[in-house]
């Protein structure tokens, strides 16, 4: 008994357990109004815009359609809930101070960022689950009704080994989603210059892929090496040899970027005043 | 108690602060200007929007694109042509006039096997035509019936006048007169032959003495998706057969014919009644036929050959068959288009700044001194919108303006045909269209940030949901149907990026209209008007707000 307090004791003297500081994280997070909200707008955002977008394809005229990435275009639009939760969770505590109220609870940096990391990652990844799965039932409701039947084999009616890669993909795009913009939160400090980064980085490289007047050498490299285009290729179960970049190794690009932004703001963090 | 008069209360010596609207913009300029961050933001957005445009133009490589370089006709006015068409004709030496009486035009599709099913095609034309030469890409002026456009006169390629609307039938057939007189030329119609009506006096510069005149069919290219309706899939292709509903469009070759009769070609020279009636030659104008046009269907697929024109004369009823289309060449790729779209990196710097102008009030609590300073709430923020919109149009301004001269210098260097991709000058007004538009989609993005900053009160919410709102169409719009995409692209803000077209359109060429290629559902302005709209909407939403909220 007294050598279990005593060790805790110590350890106290060394700042909070990895343990502890999840948990401060989570009481955090879940008791802010804006969490839920954004979760919701996540949820409603990709189920939205993925029943909007398999309602309006019809198959006489379109069969060929990848009737699987489409019912996931609405983390098209999801993604952007992610990143701006994932932008509060560390630059709103820079915003009102808060920073460092938990730098002193969880004196190491690395361990303040990795339990927001944790954290985060836990609650998109569970938000993550409930809009893809909302997707994908939206879609296989819709898409019958619209011409897309098993008669045509279409439409795989179980979870076959692509859907499925493509649905628990989106679900993994969501969490490397949040952590490259939680990387790049710690890293630049205020939200609104991170939002806009982010939403950059992300939005700007397919609108340029997909105006065809690029030069072809450029274009298939930012298709290969822009985060959004290349982790959403983990989306495509048709025509894989036609990808710029296999689904796999794509999503792989994306966890290169969510790396090297965790890095670079741990590192700043580690050297910075908060 | 005891007290007898009542206590003045305290009053500053300074005379009371000016609450009028001047002062009001004033403050929130000042508040603009110093600070620092923002000032930087406002030149950087300059700057971005500048170094991106350029740097995508430097990236735009034509020599690797085909449609950089098209063999294409070139027109009066230097610009790329279509000139295609089967043309029955004669010299016509001076002044003099034609007419002509159009009984019937079919359109259909011509097939590699089987029989050839008749299809629409709204600008199949057949009529009349004075032509400086059979040169592809010379003058002209034509009078002529189409399949769903009525009676138009036609000029020198980018022209075009309406006559007579409906169609043209056995029952309603439609006669049609050119008259010659100098440079000068006149297209009439009628639905009788007797009651004329005159559509259109045109002057056609240079114009030889001797010219070619006479009768012309043809049928513009067919746009549709690679396995369109049953009734343009060629018997043969596999029922079903599996395309993308965002599958480019290819071209289909049509064929139109038409018969004519009451032919009269007049001379004003010839003595009598003016006949000239020499011998009716026939020829193909433009491109040969029998070649196989660019076909870009799966592999193994038989794409459809040019089909040969001709005519045949019985008893002076002319039966002509053609294909093609007089009409200025319009590309469904537009590099300008494209490489303007590297303002969107100014664009997202301007959006961050209009959301934080106002969020970043909330968070350091400067809105409250800000409303006690004027309390009226709309007139605050309506001036926050003024100033920012002002700054942000400057910033957008500055930087397309130095951005579209070399962006336009690094494309022609870079292999674009300058007849196909034409160089706006920043006095011309398309190259106005282009610069204030792009500058005025940078402001109206700012106020639109503005509003949802004073809705949201959260500055990373704010600009998300203006990037959702105006970006993210764009992507989407390539992802969706064309039918749908185009409604997303009408009803968003994003409709507003139609004013950085680069490549001009013209209502009477049917071509490739897809977001895709950097086209738009609406006019350039309409466009515009849907994102001030918004931007409106939202800045009216935001003062209702702000007046019933705390602050």
């Amino acid at each position: 008994m007294s050598a279990g307090r005593g060790m805790s004791r110590a350890l106290r003297a060394q700042g909070a357990t990895l343990r502890e500081a999840v948990h401060a994280e989570w009481t955090k997070l879940r008791t802010v109004p804006s969490t839920a909200w954004l979760l919701l707008t996540l949820i409603a955002l990709t189920v939205g815009a993925g029943a909007l977008a398999t309602a309006v394809v019809k198959c006489p005229a379109s069969c060929g359609e990848d009737t699987t990435k489409l019912s996931l275009t609405g983390i098209l639009l999801g993604q952007a809930a992610v990143a701006v939760l994932a932008v509060l969770v560390m630059a709103g505590e820079y915003s009102s101070g808060m920073i460092r109220v938990t730098l002193t609870a969880v004196p190491r940096r690395f361990t303040a960022l990795a339990a927001k990391a944790i954290t985060m990652t836990g609650v998109v990844l569970a938000a993550g689950i409930v809009a893809t799965v909302g997707s994908v039932l939206a879609g296989r409701l819709i898409l019958p009704g619209n011409g897309f039947t098993a008669a045509h084999a279409l439409l795989p009616l179980s979870l076959d080994g692509p859907a499925l890669r493509a649905a628990a993909g989106s679900v993994l795009y969501l969490a490397l989603i949040a952590l490259f913009s939680l990387g790049l939160a710690t890293a630049l400090r205020d939200s609104g210059a991170t939002i806009a980064v982010v939403l950059a980085v992300l939005y700007i490289v397919p609108i340029l892929t997909d105006l065809g007047t690029l030069d072809p050498v450029w274009e298939h490299r930012l298709q290969r090496y822009g985060p959004m285009t290349a982790g959403l290729a983990i989306q495509a179960t048709k025509d894989l040899r036609g990808l710029p970049i296999g689904p796999w190794q794509g999503l792989g690009v994306l966890a290169a970027w969510a790396a090297a932004a965790l890095l670079a703001g741990g590192l700043l963090l580690r050297l910075r005043d908060a | 108690m005891s007290s007898t008069g009542t206590i003045t209360p305290y009053r500053s010596g300074q005379r009371p602060g000016r609450d009028d609207f001047p002062h009001l913009l004033r403050a929130e300029w000042t508040k603009f200007r110093t600070v620092r961050g923002w000032m930087i933001t406002v030149v950087a957005a300059a700057l971005l929007t500048a170094l991106a445009v350029v740097a995508l133009a430097g990236a735009s490589n034509g020599s690797q694109n085909a449609g950089a370089h098209p063999t294409v006709a070139i027109g009066p006015g230097g610009e790329a042509v279509t000139d295609d068409f089967y043309f029955v004709h004669q010299s016509l030496a001076g002044n003099g006039s034609i007419t002509a009486r159009v009984a019937s035009l079919d359109t259909e599709l011509p097939t590699p096997t089987g029989p050839a099913p008749h299809i629409a095609v709204p600008w199949a034309k057949a009529g009349i035509i004075i032509k400086a030469s059979t040169r592809p890409g010379s003058a002209y002026a034509a009078v002529m019936a189409t399949a769903a456009q009525g009676v138009r006169m036609q000029y020198d390629y980018t022209h075009d006048l309406a006559g007579l609307p409906g169609a043209v039938s056995a029952a309603s057939p439609r006669w049609l007169r050119l008259t010659r007189s100098g440079d000068t030329i006149t297209g009439y119609d009628s639905a009788d032959g007797t009651h004329w009506a005159k559509i259109g006096t045109v002057s056609l510069a240079g114009l030889p003495p001797t010219v070619q005149a006479g009768l012309f069919v043809t049928s513009p290219q067919l746009l549709a998706p690679a396995c369109p309706p049953a009734a343009i899939c060629p018997p043969g292709s596999p029922p079903g057969q599996s395309f993308a509903s965002n599958s480019p469009l290819v071209p289909y070759t049509t064929q139109a014919t038409a018969a004519f009769d009451h032919v009269s070609l007049q001379d004003q020279r010839v003595k009598g009644d003016g006949e000239v009636g020499g011998a009716w030659r026939g020829g193909q104008i433009g491109f040969p036929t029998g070649i196989a046009l660019i076909c870009t269907r799966s592999p193994g697929h038989v794409c459809p050959r040019t089909p040969a024109g001709g005519f045949k004369n019985s008893a002076g009823t002319f039966t002509v068959a053609g294909s093609g289309d007089i009409a200025p060449y319009v590309t469904d790729v537009d590099p300008l288009g494209t490489v303007l779209k590297g303002s969107l990196a100014g664009l997202l710097a301007v959006i961050a700044l209009g959301a934080l102008f106002i969020t970043a009030e909330y968070r350091r609590g400067l809105i409250r001194t800000t409303f006690a300073a004027s309390p009226r709430r709309g007139r605050v923020l309506a001036a926050k919108a003024i100033v920012i919109g002002l700054v942000t149009f400057a910033a957008g301004l500055a930087g397309a303006a130095v951005a579209l001269p070399i962006a336009e210098r690094k494309l022609r260097s870079g292999g674009w045909a300058s007849s196909v991709y034409p160089v706006w000058s920043l006095t011309s007004g398309h190259g106005l269209q282009i610069v204030v538009g792009t500058a005025g989609l940078l402001a109206v993005a700012a106020i639109l940030a503005l509003s949802a900053g004073a809705v949201l009160r959260r500055s990373a919410g704010a600009i998300a949901a203006v990037v959702v709102l105006l970006i993210v169409p764009l992507i989407l719009g390539a992802v969706l149907p064309q039918g749908p995409a185009d409604w997303l692209l009408r009803l968003t803000p994003a409709a507003a990026f139609g004013l950085q077209q680069g490549t001009p359109h013209y209502p009477q060429v049917t071509a490739v209209c897809q977001p895709i290629n950097g086209c738009f559902p609406l006019a350039p302005w309409e466009g515009f008007a849907v994102l001030c709209a918004w931007g409106a909407t939202a800045l009216g939403i935001a003062v209702f707000l702000l007046r019933r909220r705390d602050a």
